[in-house]
Formats: structure tokens, C-alpha cells, sequence
């Protein structure tokens, strides 16, 4: 931008407009990592919970949980850290945003997750709930409609719980997660890639 | 026949920023200067151009203790910059018909 008012045409001002714009959305391309990562360790941790707890009968089922949480955290953090040495993405604001609603997800997934289990209560309808929630917001700041629908499969999800019980609730789980994380992850993958080209 | 293109989008710069905070709606001043690549004095007069047509919201914080300059397109920015783009249009469908 070296002439501060230089005055375009109109095949010019079509050339700024498409160049900005395709500038600015590349600085707010997601890919569907974790989504896909998360997606598919909360269904194994479903269908492994459901396995142990219900098949076999056995009483420590919940550990499948602990051994997601033990292979996602570090995983999310090494890919994070290594994603932003490779290529460090200009800060904007809605990728701002997109990190603290993911913060606000975990701090109240913890309190939730620790509520129910006081409470002795299914906690997977009320975390539905939430992770529906910040899909949703995740969608309307990436515009991308998949994560809105996969949202939308949360919600539902989590209202179906109502009339089931806790060991039919990871099922309902692993199902919502296909379509609230799984299938957008993928979709993502592919709008990412398409976009290098 | 041609609309009148808005003179004052028909700058590079102005029309850059408004093309950008059109994709992300809101933006900090350091983000515009490296996604514009312009200079942070001329970026600055061009913010305060079109701060006083309107069409962007400029708000000056703090983040970290260090000062924020955030600039938020307005609606009718959002409605300048979809009436300029229709307007470009006609120029190139009126080319194209036989």
C-alpha cells in the first residue's frame, strides 16, 4: 500500500476486495484436528465405559474417561504448541474469541462433571448441553454450517437422555459426538485442504 | 447503465480495511497494518476517514496494559460496502452481455 490514496478501477477495487478477503479468511481457517481428535477418544471412552461397566460389570468402567483425558490433553497441547511454531497465525479477533469460549467450555465441563458426580446424577445430558453450546458459537465464528447442525445433534442428544438411563446416556454420547464432531472435523479437513490449492 | 462507485471505497487502503473487517467484523489496528501491509500513519488517517463516514467503530483500550485500538465495522459500513460491491458488479455483467 505504498500510494496512502491511490484510486482504483473498477477491475482493481474487485482485485483488493478478493485478494483482503481471501487474506482474511485463510487467518480464520480451523482445521478439524481437534474435533477429530476429541470426537474420536469421547467415543471410544463411550464405548469403552459401556464395555466395562455393562459386559463385563466391571466397577472401575469410568477409568476409560481418565484415559481419554490422559491422551487428549498433552496430544492438544504438543499440536498446539507446534502448529504455532510452524507457522504463527496473525492474532484477529475472532480467533480470540474461538480460544476463550474453548476456555469457558472447560472450566464449566470441570464444575459440571463435578457437580453431577456429587450429586450423583448422569452428568453426560448436562455436557451435551455444553458442548452443544460452544460448538454452536464455534460455527457462527468460523461460519461454518456443519458445527451448527452438529450442535444442533448435542442439544438433542442431551434432550433424548431424558427418557433413558445412564448406560444408554453413552450411547446417545458416542452417537451425538459422530455427528456434533466427528462428521464437522472431517468437513473441516476438507475445506481447509481445498483452500491451500 | 452504471452506479456511481462510492469515491470514498475506491481507495486501496480504506477499501482493504472495510474488505477485511467484512470477514472478521472487528480487528485490532497491528492486525490491519499487517494484513493491509501499510504503514501505521497512513493506516491511521484512513481508519479516521472512515470512522467519520460511519462506517467502522473505533474503540481504544487496553490489553495487557498496553494499549488496544479496536475497529468494528458498523452496519451501514457492512450496507456501504454491499451497495459498492453490487455497484462493481453492474460494470462487469454490463461487459459480459452481448
Amino acid at each position: 500500500m505504498e500510494n496512502e490514496e491511490k484510486v482504483l478501477n473498477p477491475l482493481e477495487s474487485l482485485r483488493v476486495i478478493r485478494e483482503t478477503i481471501d487474506l482474511a479468511k485463510s487467518s480464520l481457517r480451523e482445521n478439524g484436528f481437534h474435533y477429530l481428535l476429541w470426537g474420536w477418544l469421547v467415543v471410544l471412552a463411550c464405548i469403552a465405559d459401556y464395555y466395562l461397566g455393562v459386559v463385563l460389570q466391571y466397577p472401575g468402567h469410568y477409568l476409560a474417561w481418565m484415559g481419554m483425558a490422559a491422551i487428549g490433553g498433552p496430544a492438544a497441547l504438543v499440536y498446539e504448541w507446534r502448529r504455532e511454531k510452524k507457522h504463527a497465525v496473525p492474532a484477529n479477533m475472532v480467533r480470540d474469541w474461538y480460544g476463550r469460549v474453548w476456555l469457558a467450555f472447560g472450566v464449566s465441563l470441570f464444575l459440571v462433571l463435578v457437580l453431577t458426580i456429587r450429586a450423583h446424577v448422569s452428568p453426560i445430558p448436562f455436557v451435551l448441553v455444553l458442548v452443544g453450546f460452544a460448538t454452536f458459537v464455534s460455527g457462527s465464528l468460523l461460519r461454518f454450517k456443519p458445527l451448527l447442525y452438529g450442535a444442533a445433534a448435542m442439544w438433542i442428544g442431551a434432550a433424548a437422555c431424558l427418557a433413558l438411563g445412564y448406560r444408554e446416556h453413552l450411547l446417545i454420547q458416542a452417537l451425538a459426538t459422530v455427528a456434533g464432531y466427528l462428521i464437522p472435523g472431517y468437513l473441516l479437513n476438507v475445506k481447509a485442504r481445498s483452500s491451500h490449492v | 447503465m452504471y452506479n456511481e462507485l462510492n469515491p470514498l471505497l475506491l481507495s486501496q487502503l480504506r477499501l482493504a480495511i472495510m474488505s477485511h473487517l467484512m470477514v472478521v467484523r472487528e480487528a485490532d489496528f497491528s492486525t490491519l497494518k499487517e494484513q493491509t501491509g501499510a504503514t501505521a500513519g497512513n493506516l491511521s488517517a484512513q481508519i479516521t476517514k472512515l470512522q467519520e463516514a460511519g462506517y467502522i467503530d473505533v474503540e481504544k483500550t487496553y490489553k495487557n496494559n498496553y494499549p488496544l485500538t479496536l475497529c468494528r465495522i458498523s452496519p451501514e459500513g457492512i450496507a456501504a460496502f454491499e451497495a459498492f460491491y453490487a455497484n462493481l458488479k453492474t460494470y462487469f455483467d454490463s461487459d459480459n452481455k452481448p
